[in-house]
Formats: structure tokens, sequence, C-alpha cells
């Protein structure tokens, strides 16, 4: 008890101190201020090697086993300059935001700039060691290195520092590096498969028609709108073949849902007690609507609180990436008080 | 270029070529120690090394194998099955374990070292085995310099200590070649000496913590018995026995320089024996100096390094005294180390040429020293008998048998005819040719049937004197080899008032021998029997080989005399000589100096390498331009990190009216050369303009008069 609780302690006064010395910014360069070098286990053990060589010597009255000890006890000191000089002047920089979903593997650019080769890079967040990337050789200029972050839970995070070690020239010291880049990140809630009969949809009462009961969609099924021109990336599946090889030019066929079924994807609507993982299902329902190139709208008011709607919690119907991306922040972002 | 995954979680997987670069590495590690191990050991390592070479090439060939079929390999598919590998290790333990009373505790931990040592390769499976294997290698090494210190010996390890190191290095730099990682290494290890070597001078010298068990090895050099014919087997050996340095720097004549090692007193009618064995028990049991001899004269001080020779005997001239600790003065004034010499042994010597040996002996000594077998060698005694009738002093009788073995044909040889049962009178009558041992103990027989005290002395003669480590400056001299080629074996005998007195038959038989050293013809013999190209012979044959010879043994002294020799009181007497009275924290103080100095120039290292890295990076249009900005910064124009050449241009163009356009002008080429891809030719015709406009530039913003203030 008292042990974690002065562990807390240090471990707090430890990260402030972190804080002042090595402040957050997108961009960082090693350098004294930042660089921490301690011997490794290897490196204990040498210095162990060294010193029974030191007693071999002295033992036998050996004059080249005593050079040979002092001599490989001077080489732990030059080696850890060296690997000094590996690691400083090392610059990174990492944009701050991004997103994706829990669970799942996030992809974050770091950049490495560099003006001498340097070698053996480890990075990872301090926060999920167990994801590395390594690099055996780092040539001058730039490398581009995807560094994976994984979060179980939903929400806007930050990932904290970024350890950056390296064990270069003999194993004998790890030199590392804690760098904030201030990473943030949305994290979606993990997308859980739903099946259609698991659920009803229903539209908003506001709306003329309400209560529709929602049947299987899929995009063929809709009511046939209007012929466009084609706009280049619009999806070949909606080509108007037809015409196209009738020579009258290439349109596509724009579809529209039954103007009545406005479909709202509803919090309250999800068969689960846990909120999360009616989240899940939501997020789900989101990507495979957008996938669908559906328009629905969100709403994320608990009936039983009786909260006020807020303009958060209820995004109106729309189609699009910009609407997919809000929706998913808004699951996001969904706060944990308003369960309450 | 990456790899994603982490070290620690992957299973340890050398690439290929560092994998042959273990094997060698670890081939040449063992190979140190050949000399050391047993033959049935070199063959179970043999076989130990031919297997994994297997091993390694069918990886190889799997892996190209793959390589074409674009798979991935497998690393565990290379072991050798643990049940196999345990029963060889325990069946190797066992024959150490057999022969380890017969080999010594020292030897058989070698043997189980460097066992363990091969053994572990096939057992790499992590990183930190890796480590566990190469650390283990070094400590071979080390263990290579308990049986060796020569300085081409210490050199190669130290060569292959930083292939052992250059092998970890690769580890963390894969992609590098091998001699970029070497000459890493060999950078580290030479910024680490300055350090290292200032440990050695001042770091304090401990006495050993315990006792170790200590090599044992066959014997070297002169025994303790002495029958004819045996030195001239020694002749043929061009070891090294030891060496001698004058404190004076003046080497007396060659023929003055005979090294006594022991005497042979007894004599069985076949072999000469030391007779004082028994007595000098007695004398370590009482008091080890009990024996002092007298002197008189003027003495003649030297330093003698002797070579390990695992026996007790120790060299000097006549008479000699010692103040060393280890070091006993017997009556027979000959020296002897307390313990045997299993390492170098540094002794300095006083000898006083002039003094006479024993003026008076005791009865016991006389009779010992006048005892023949009677009638072993009848002829001789008779010819004694006749010579006793004729010359009344003893110093008149030696002369008549030396002149005896000058006028009549004798015959110096190194393969004198076969004895039938060391019959000496075979030899002095019939065969007429011998080694030195034949002649010294013929004449000691004849002095000892003729009633004169005589006996025979070992030890070595003369020594080849090597002045290389210091040209031009003769007073300090250089120093004497003496090698067992130079064994040799001389008589004494007593006379009233003068003592013993040295006699050499071989200076009537072979007087080169002793003035000068070796006749060629023996030399011709020598090599001959020894079937050595790089024999003595052949040296002397070729002046500029000889030199070269005789250059690397000045090297190898001197590496003998200062490293190897560094002692406590050395230490001690060359901090005293530098820092004047020595007190410990001095000691401290110099090596946190040193440290701190060290770590100083290996960063100034790093930065000036990484600042000139800079400054060749930048192009020479970049050079040119830089030139422009100086001077525009010193009219108070200064261009700040963030604003490109263009941005600048404006500010230029606002400031500096007049010069604007050929600024701008500047700035278009120096963008294009900078940034423009474009061949050779172009590049070069651009630079040509480039710089013929910016030293236009500059010439007329020199002209310029008005300098921009800064605004606050």
């Amino acid at each position: 008890m008292a042990a974690s609780f002065l562990k807390s302690f240090f471990q707090k006064r430890f990260d402030a101190w972190l804080k002042r010395r090595v402040p957050s910014s997108f961009h960082h360069t090693l350098s004294r201020r930042n660089i921490f070098i301690m011997p490794t286990k290897f490196g204990f053990a040498y210095l162990l090697f060294v010193f029974l060589l030191f007693l071999l010597a002295t033992n036998y009255q050996n004059n080249i086993i005593m050079l040979m000890s002092y001599l490989l006890a001077s080489l732990f000191i030059s080696i850890m300059i060296h690997s000094f000089y590996n690691f400083s002047g090392l610059g990174f920089k990492s944009t701050a935001t991004h997103s994706g979903f829990a669970e799942q593997a996030i992809s974050i650019p770091i950049s490495i700039i560099t003006d001498k080769p340097c070698f053996d890079l480890t990075l990872s967040f301090v926060k999920t060691p167990q994801y590395k990337v390594s690099l055996e050789h780092c040539s001058q200029g730039d490398t581009k290195v995807i560094l994976p972050y994984v979060s179980k839970e939903r929400g806007v995070i930050t990932t904290g520092r970024v350890k950056i070690s390296s064990e270069y020239s003999f194993g004998l010291f790890i030199s590392w590096a804690v760098l904030d880049f201030s990473h943030q990140l949305t994290i979606y809630p993990h997308p859980k498969k739903i099946n259609e009969n698991q659920y009803r949809l229903t539209g908003q009462e506001n709306q003329n028609s309400c209560a529709t009961s929602y049947e299987s969609h899929t995009p063929g099924l809709d009511d046939f709108s209007e012929l466009k021109d084609y706009v280049l990336g619009e999806s070949k599946s909606r080509t108007a073949w037809k015409q196209f090889a009738r020579g009258q030019g290439r349109y596509t066929k724009h579809y529209q849902n039954q103007q009545s079924t406005l479909n709202w994807l509803k919090l309250s609507d999800m068969p689960s007690v846990n909120i999360e993982t009616q989240l899940s299902f939501l997020c789900y329902l989101v990507l495979e609507y957008c996938r669908g190139e559906l328009q629905f709208g969100l709403d994320l008011t608990s009936k039983e609180s009786g909260v006020e709607i807020s303009p958060d919690q209820k995004i109106e119907p729309d189609l699009g990436f910009v609407h997919q991306k809000n929706c998913l922040t808004a699951l996001a972002t969904y706060s944990k008080q308003t369960k309450s | 270029m990456m790899s994603k995954a982490s070290h620690q979680a992957e299973p340890f997987n050398l690439p290929i070529n560092n994998a042959w670069l273990l094997w060698c590495c670890q081939l040449l590690n063992v190979a140190c120690l050949t000399a050391e191990l047993s033959s049935w050991m070199l063959a179970i390592l043999a076989l130990c090394f031919c297997w994994q070479a297997l091993l390694l090439s069918k990886k190889m060939r799997v892996i190209q194998l793959f390589k074409v079929q674009k798979k991935s390999v497998k690393g565990n598919v290379f072991t050798v099955p643990p049940l196999v590998l345990i029963v060889f290790a325990i069946s190797g333990c066992i024959a150490i374990a057999l022969t380890a009373k017969h080999l010594g505790v020292l030897i058989s931990m070698v043997h189980l070292l460097t066992f363990a040592y091969v053994l572990k390769t096939f057992e790499i499976k992590t990183r930190k085995d890796f480590y566990q294997h190469t650390l283990l290698g070094l400590f071979l090494l080390a263990s290579a310099l308990i049986f060796e210190q020569a300085l081409s010996f210490s050199l190669l390890i130290l060569l292959l200590l930083a292939l052992n190191l250059t092998l970890i290095h690769k580890l963390f730099a894969k992609k590098t070649s091998l001699t970029n990682a070497g000459k890493t290494v060999v950078l580290l290890l030479l910024q680490s000496s300055l350090l290292a070597i200032t440990l050695f001078l001042v770091f304090p010298r401990l006495s050993p913590f315990w006792q170790v068990p200590m090599a044992k090895s066959a014997k070297t050099g002169l025994s303790d018995n002495v029958s004819p014919g045996d030195i001239a087997n020694l002749a043929l050996s061009s070891e090294l026995a030891f060496r001698v340095s004058f404190d004076e720097g003046v080497i007396p004549a060659y023929s003055t320089l005979y090294w006594r090692a022991m005497t042979l007193e007894n004599y069985d009618g076949r072999k000469w024996t030391r007779s004082n064995n028994k007595i000098a028990q007695q004398h370590k049991n009482i008091d080890k100096k009990d024996f002092t001899p007298y002197t008189s004269g003027a003495a003649l001080s030297y330093q003698v390094i002797a070579q390990p020779s695992f026996q007790p005997w120790l060299f000097s001239l006549p008479v000699a005294t010692t103040t060393a600790k280890n070091i006993i003065l017997k009556d027979d004034y000959t020296i002897q180390s307390s313990s045997i010499v299993n390492q170098l042994k540094y002794y300095q010597v006083q000898s006083y040429l002039d003094t006479p040996l024993a003026l008076s002996l005791t009865q016991q000594s006389k009779h010992r020293n006048l005892a023949i077998k009677k009638g072993s060698n009848p002829k001789l005694e008779d010819l004694a008998l006749t010579l006793k009738g004729m010359y009344s002093n003893p110093m008149a009788l030696s002369q008549a048998v030396l002149t005896s073995f000058r006028e009549q044909n004798y015959y110096y040889t190194l393969q004198p005819p076969a004895l039938n049962n060391n019959s000496l009178d075979e030899f002095y009558f019939e065969t007429r040719a011998g080694f030195c041992v034949h002649y010294a103990s013929s004449f000691t027989y004849l002095m000892r049937a003729a009633g004169i005290p005589a006996r025979i002395v070992t030890g070595y003669l003369g020594g080849e004197y090597n002045d290389a480590s210091n040209e031009g400056n003769r007073e300090q001299g250089g120093h004497l080899s003496i090698y067992q080629y130079d064994a040799h074996a001389w008589s004494e005998i007593w006379v009233e008032g003068i003592g013993w007195y040295r006699v050499d038959p071989t200076a009537a038989v072979d007087p080169e021998r002793v003035n000068s050293g070796w006749s060629t013809a023996l030399l011709e013999q020598q090599s001959s029997l020894n079937n050595n190209l790089l024999s003595l012979y052949h040296f002397k044959q070729l002046a500029w080989l000889n030199a070269i010879r005789l250059k690397l043994d000045a090297i190898d002294y001197q590496w003998t005399r200062w490293v190897l020799g560094y002692s406590a009181k050395q230490q001690y007497d060359l901090l005293r000589y530098w820092f004047g009275q020595q007190v410990p924290w001095k000691t401290a103080a110099i090596i946190a100096i040193a440290l701190i100095i060290a770590m100083v120039v290996i960063t100034l290292f790093y930065r000036v390498n990484s600042n000139y890295k800079k400054q060749g990076k930048i192009t020479p249009a970049q050079a040119c331009y830089n030139k422009c900005l100086l001077l525009l910064k010193k009219k108070g124009l200064n261009k700040k990190p963030h604003q490109t050449p263009l941005q600048f241009c404006v500010i230029v163009q606002d400031n500096f009216p007049a010069i604007s356009s050929d600024f701008e002008e500047i700035t278009k080429t120096f963008e294009l050369l900078q940034y423009k891809q474009c061949n050779e030719q172009e590049r070069h015709t651009l630079m040509g303009v480039f710089v013929k406009k910016t030293s236009n530039f500059i010439h007329a913003l020199k002209a310029e008069s008005t300098i921009i203030q800064p605004k606050q």
C-alpha cells in the first residue's frame, strides 16, 4: 500500500519533472536535454567481466591481462559517448491529430530527420510498449516511420510520450528519449456487427412520416431518381452503362431513398444494456450506411435520461465523408457523464 | 530497411554472414590456446567446428532455396538436438576430469573453458546467449595471455579482441560492411587507449588476492645433471633463455661472460650431478641468506630478465650478490630462485668480477671435488699420474692438458660419435670429437685424478649483443640476449691462494666459440640438424634479415622490460619522479583528470566530426551564396532561417534598390543550381555564371556605403 503510494508519488514527480525538461512539441531534436543513457544488463555483465579480468591479472601478476582489463574498462566509457552521439542530433517530427477505431492499430507517422546515418532505433509509445517499430539503419535525410497505437477505449485521448531508444554500438548502453508530440487521437468505438433483424430503426417523430418500419435496404432496391453527368471519381457501379453503350455519354444513376423513411440511427434502438456495446453497434451501422451511400441521421439522446438535446448529440441526416466523420466523432466523444 | 518486430520477442537469428564471422572468430580465439590444449581436446574441437560449418552451409543453401521460392526461413531447423549436445558435453567433461590430475588445474580449467565456449555456439538461441558466448570468448583470449606474453602474441590478441568486438558491433549495424564496422571498433579502441594507459601507469598494483594454479610446463634449459652430449641437444634450440642489460652500459668482453647457473660436483662415471641438494634444503630450513659471499673490487651492476624455465636456476656472473627477495645465494657462488621460475623473472645483480671464489675449502668439499670412480677410466687416471709427476703446479698441469687439446687433433662438433658407456677414455684417446661437456668432463676427471679439486659448471657463455633499440646512443648500451644454444659447460679447479679458477677446455679446442660465439661451421651444422628454415645460420647469411631480427629482438626486449616488467616498485618510482611524494589522493586525482580528459577528447572528436560532415555537405553554390549573405549581414541585413532566398531577395530590394537587380539574378540562379534537375554540363555553365555574378555583386555591395540599422 505504502509502496504503491510512494511509487505513484515518485512517478508523478518524475512526470512533472519530465514535462518541464522535455516539453511537448511537434518537433524534437535529441540533445543533452532529453537523452537518457544507462547501461543495459549486458553492460553490467560486461563490467563484472572486466572486474573478473582485473582479478585474474592481479592474481597472476600479469601486466598484459591487466592492460586488457583497463582497455575494456575505458572502452566502456568510449562506447557510452559513442552511443550518445549516435543518438543525439536526431530530429523527430510528427503531426498531432489522428483518428481510428478502438482495438485496431492506428498508424501514426513520425519522420526522423538526420544529417548522419544512425543505427538501431526502436520506437514505441510509453503506454503500449508491446507495439514497437525497429529500424536497423536510418540513412541521412528524412525517414518516415509508421508507429501503431492501439487503444482499448473510445474517446479523445492523448497517446502520451513516444519512447525512442537505441542500444547501438555494442548493446552495453541503452540510450532513450521520451518525447511528447502531443498526439491527440479520436478513437471511435470498435465496430460490432449487428444483424438487421436485431433492431428496429425509427424515424424522427417530428418528421412527417414517422415510425415507418424499416425494410431491408440495398442500394438496388431504392427508387431510381435521375441520371446526372458523370463526375470523376464516382463509383463504377453507378455508371449508367446502358446509356454509355448507346453512346449517349457517361452518366451516373442517382437513387433516392424513400423520402418518407428517413433513417435515424438511434442509441436507444440498440439492443444492449451496455452503452459501449450500443455505441459499437451504432458505429458498425454508421460505417455500413456510409458504404451503402445511404442518407442517415444520428441521434444519441437517450430517452430515459431526458437530457436536453444538444446539437452535438444529434446529427441531421446527411451523406458523405464529412458526415461519416462527424458521426463517428460524436460516437467517440459521447460522454460518459450522459450515461450516468 | 525496416523490420517491425522487437529484439526480445523474436528468436535470435544471426544473419548468415555474421554467423560465418562468428565461426571464424571462434576458430581464431581457440587457435590462440592450441599450444595449451591436449591433442584429444583439439580433435573434439575440430569436430565441433566441422559440425558447425556443416550446419551453416546447410543453412546457407536453404536460405538461397527459400529466396527463390520467396518463403521465410524458420530458424530452428538448424539446431542440434539437445540430447545429443548434453551427451556430448557430459562425455567431454568426464574426459577433462579424468585427465585433470595429469594436466594440472590450470590447464584443465582452460580445457573446460574452451570446450564450453565451443559448445555454447550450438546453443545461441537468444540475444543473451550471444552475449554470454562473446564474453566467454574474450575470457578465452585473456587466459591465453597467461601462457604467453610476447609482444607479437599480445598484438595478435589485441587484433582478435577487436574482431570479437566487431562481431558484437555488427549485431547493431547489420548493414555496415565488415571493414567499416572494424574501423569503428578500432577507432573506439584508440579513443579508449589514453585512459587505459593512464590506468595502467597509475592505478595501484595489488598483490595477488589468493593463490592461483600456475602453469605447469615442461622444464626447459639446463637440467641438474649432465652427461656428455646433453648440451649439444640444447644447442639446437634458438629459444631465448634470458636477457641482461648492464646499468653502466659497459659490457664486459665476450670471453668473460660466463653465466653460471649451477655447479656439478658429483660424478658417478656416467653423468655429473649436483651435490648440494640436501645441503640446500638444510639451508632453507635455517635461513635463506646464511651465505654471504666475500666481495672486493669494483661491482658490475646489471638487470636480468629470465624467461620461464620451470626450474629454479638463475644466471649470474661470479661473484654475484643481490638484494632481491626470493633469491637464494648459494655457497658455490650461484644464485637460485626460491620457487620455480614459471613466469618472467626480473632481478638486479651486482657482480664483483675480480673477487676470488672461496679462498678456503672445507675438508668435506675438498673430498667431494676430488672423488673419482677409480678404474672407470684407467687410461685417463694413468695420464693424470704422469702429468702429476711432470708438473707440481696445478696451473701448469691444467695448462698442459689444454695444450694437448689445442695441439692434438681434437674436434669441436655438435654431432660427436656415440661413446660406449659414456667412457671418457674413449673420447680422450680415440674419438677426439665432442661438444663442451666432453671436454669439460674429461678435463675435470683428469684434474681430480691428478689430485686437484675440480668441478663442472654449467650455464651460458656469451650472448648476443643488441643495440638496435638505441642507435647512436652508445653509452646507454643495448642488451645481451642469451639463447639456449649459448648453453655451455666448463670446469673450475681449486688452487690454493686463487680459489676456484675457471678453466674452459673448449677455449683450447675452438677459441672462436669462447671469444665471439658460434663459428660458421657450427652454425651450419646446427642448421642442418634443425631442418629449420628460419635458423640462425640463415639469418646470419643475410645481413638485412639479421638486422630485422635484431630490431625485433630489441623491440621485444623493451616490451619485456618496460611493459611486462612494470611492477609496483617501478610504478612507485615513476609516480615519485613525476609527482613527488606519493599520496593516495594524487593517484585518484590523476585517474579522475585522465577520465575527464579522455571524455572531453572523445566528445570533441564527435563534435568536430559532425561539424566537418555538415560542412562537407555544403554545395559550392551554397558557399558562394553564403559569402553574399555574410556581407549583407555586415551591412545590417540578416537572412533569417525561415526566409526563403526569394523572400530575402525582396527585402534586399527594399533596402538596396541600386543593386537589387543583381541580387535578384543571383537568387534565381542560386535556386536553379540548388533545386533544378540538370546534367553536369548545364550545371557547370550555370555555376560559372553564378560565380561571376556573385563576385560582381560583392564588389558592388562593398561600394555601397549605407548600413541598415536593425529595427528595435
